[in-house]
């Protein structure tokens, strides 16, 4: 730092100010938003374009808060802060594992063998309430030990593989297909109430996952192919326990995102594209898509073509669009960092808001299902009737919900400003390189709102 | 419990236009815009050898960059008094 001096009054006084500033705007916008969700009830609440302009406000606003802390050591402490781990013993893993097998089988099995209605079959309970709403919340608020407890690597790693050399050239793009594919069969297929289907996806995905690892290899397989552990080992990025070199580390949630740099263009569509699945999976149960697909199938189009080419579609845009503000960001900054060097670095700022929409969509039916899952599990073959579940969730857990999604957003800005800082010599240059991937974030956060704020529609002509 | 892919990049991407002179660190070969960032860039992660010259370069590129963070804070500062009474008056009216 040369004889630059750092003034911890004036820094600890800006800090200050910064979080005071920031819970008054959360404040505000939570309250705001808070007595929003329900804008379709009741006909006092504020506009629709309101409503999104203050979600958008709120991110642009936390962005230019962010961009008044410029002590350089104070943004490099905040992400390097750490702590070691113990780590759990050979015994433990190898339970952990054998324990995940035998619920992948049980949960095959129930699957086929137990009642067909959704909410009483363990399998759907399991795969829907326990593993992605509670287990997938774990690898990014506690640490990704997916690799630890697959039952899929489990076995994967139990038999003889050939070893066939994996074609570099593909990279992690099969993941990204892998991630359309899963999200794909899950929207137009009943997938959370039909339990043989379920079972029939799951062997499915075994299967494969078995015959891929057996001829590339297992590391080859998950690094690049597997989109859940592709999925986790991002979200795993964002926990607060990681492992570096074999060892357990605690850092702050969040903390080691601004030192990762994705592999390549493969990674960046991969994490564009967990944030697109969630949007779709929205958006096509409003109003405005239920007129659209009505009238392209009037119009004599497959309904399911319709679908099929919004996603991808969709999913291109979401891509150009962030290409597009790493360029402007790029632009900004007057660099020679490439627009690929910077989208790989920027990228990892956007995991805070997939996951902080996880959270919001998926928190309130674990709760609400939770004993429904613990009465089922006792009787698997023979589920009470009407299992018991939670009779509602208190009034204030829509403002929790909102909590979630801003926090990840809030998150996001200050990522992408460590990100920044860590890229350019020039702390101007580090606040100008930010534009793009800040207006990114505006437009999605206005998008997400805008499809909270719709009334849910029943999608047209998909079974789910 | 590992997540081995996803680490620092050790070799920064970059890529120079042709007809462009750039500012080129001698030390790890980083190209930049303005001589200033490079100035800045020198002092900040090859502190440990400086010149007396590229010192006083630094200082001088640091200020500068002080001064313009300083404007920028301004601007910025009232960018978000235009925003909160935006939102305030636009509240006051709608609802």
């Amino acid at each position: 730092m040369g004889s630059v001096s750092l003034h911890p009054r004036h820094v600890g006084r800006t800090v200050l100010a910064l979080s005071l500033a920031l819970a008054a705007w959360t404040g505000v916008a939570a309250a705001h938003t808070g007595g929003l969700s329900g804008a379709t009830r009741d006909p006092l609440a504020v506009p629709t374009w309101l409503f999104l302009l203050t979600g958008g406000g709120v991110v642009g606003v936390s962005f230019l808060l962010a961009s008044f802390v410029t002590d350089r050591r104070l943004v490099a402490a905040v992400h390097d802060w750490g702590r070691r781990l113990p780590s759990p013993g050979r015994a433990l893993r190898i339970l952990a594992r054998v324990v995940a097998v035998g619920l992948l089988a049980l949960t095959v099995a129930v699957g086929y063998l137990g009642p067909a209605t959704g909410v009483r079959n363990l399998a759907v309970l399991v795969v829907w309430v326990a593993w992605w709403g509670g287990y997938v919340a774990s690898t990014y608020l506690f640490g990704n030990t997916w690799p630890a407890l697959s039952p899929f690597r489990a076995v994967a790693e139990s038999l003889p593989s050939l070893d066939r050399p994996y074609p570099d050239r593909l990279g992690a793009w099969p993941s990204v297909a892998g991630l359309l594919l899963l999200v794909w069969v899950e929207v137009v297929t009943p997938l959370a109430d039909d339990p043989r289907l379920l079972a029939t996806v799951l062997v499915i995905y075994t299967t494969v996952t078995l015959a891929g690892t057996v001829v590339v290899g297992v590391d080859d397989w998950f690094d690049n192919v597997d989109p859940l552990a592709h999925a986790f080992r991002l979200y795993g990025r964002l926990a607060p326990v990681g492992g570096d070199d074999g060892r357990l580390h605690l850092r702050l949630p969040g903390g080691a995102l601004p030192d990762t740099a994705l592999r390549g263009r493969d990674d960046v569509a991969f994490v564009v594209t967990l944030l697109f699945v969630t949007t779709y999976d929205g958006f096509v149960a409003t109003g405005l898509w239920a007129s659209v697909v009505r009238a392209v199938a009037g119009a004599g189009v497959p309904p399911l073509a319709v679908y099929f080419g919004a996603y991808l579609g969709g999913a291109g845009l979401f891509y150009l669009a962030y290409r597009v503000a790493s360029r402007v960001g790029r632009r900004r900054a007057e660099t020679y960092l490439s627009t690929d060097y910077l989208a790989r670095r920027f990228a990892p700022a956007l995991l805070p808001i997939a996951a902080g929409y996880h959270l919001a969509h998926n928190l309130g039916s674990v709760f609400v299902l939770a004993p429904t899952l613990a009465a089922v599990g006792a009787a698997p073959l023979s589920p009470p009737a009407s299992p018991p579940q939670l009779a509602g969730l208190p009034s204030w857990f829509g403002g929790l919900e909102l909590a979630f999604v801003l926090l990840g957003h809030l998150l996001a800005v200050w990522v992408a400003h460590a990100t920044a800082y860590d890229l350019f010599p020039s702390r101007l240059q580090a606040v100008r390189s930010q534009y793009g991937v800040t207006a990114v974030m505006v437009g999605y956060t206005m998008l997400s709102l805008w499809i909270v704020a719709e009334p849910y529609v029943t999608p047209p002509f998909i079974a789910s | 419990m590992t997540d081995p892919t996803p680490t620092p990049d050790p070799n920064v991407d970059t890529h120079v236009p042709p007809d462009a002179t750039a500012h080129v660190c001698d030390r790890c070969g980083r190209p930049f815009v303005y001589e200033t960032h490079l100035a800045l860039h020198r002092g900040l992660d090859h502190a440990d050898d400086l010149t007396a010259e590229e010192r006083e370069a630094f200082e001088a590129a640091h200020e500068e960059e002080v001064a313009d963070l300083r404007r920028f804070r301004l601007l910025a500062l009232a960018a978000l008094v235009i925003l909160y009474f935006g939102f305030l008056m636009t509240y006051a009216v709608v609802t």
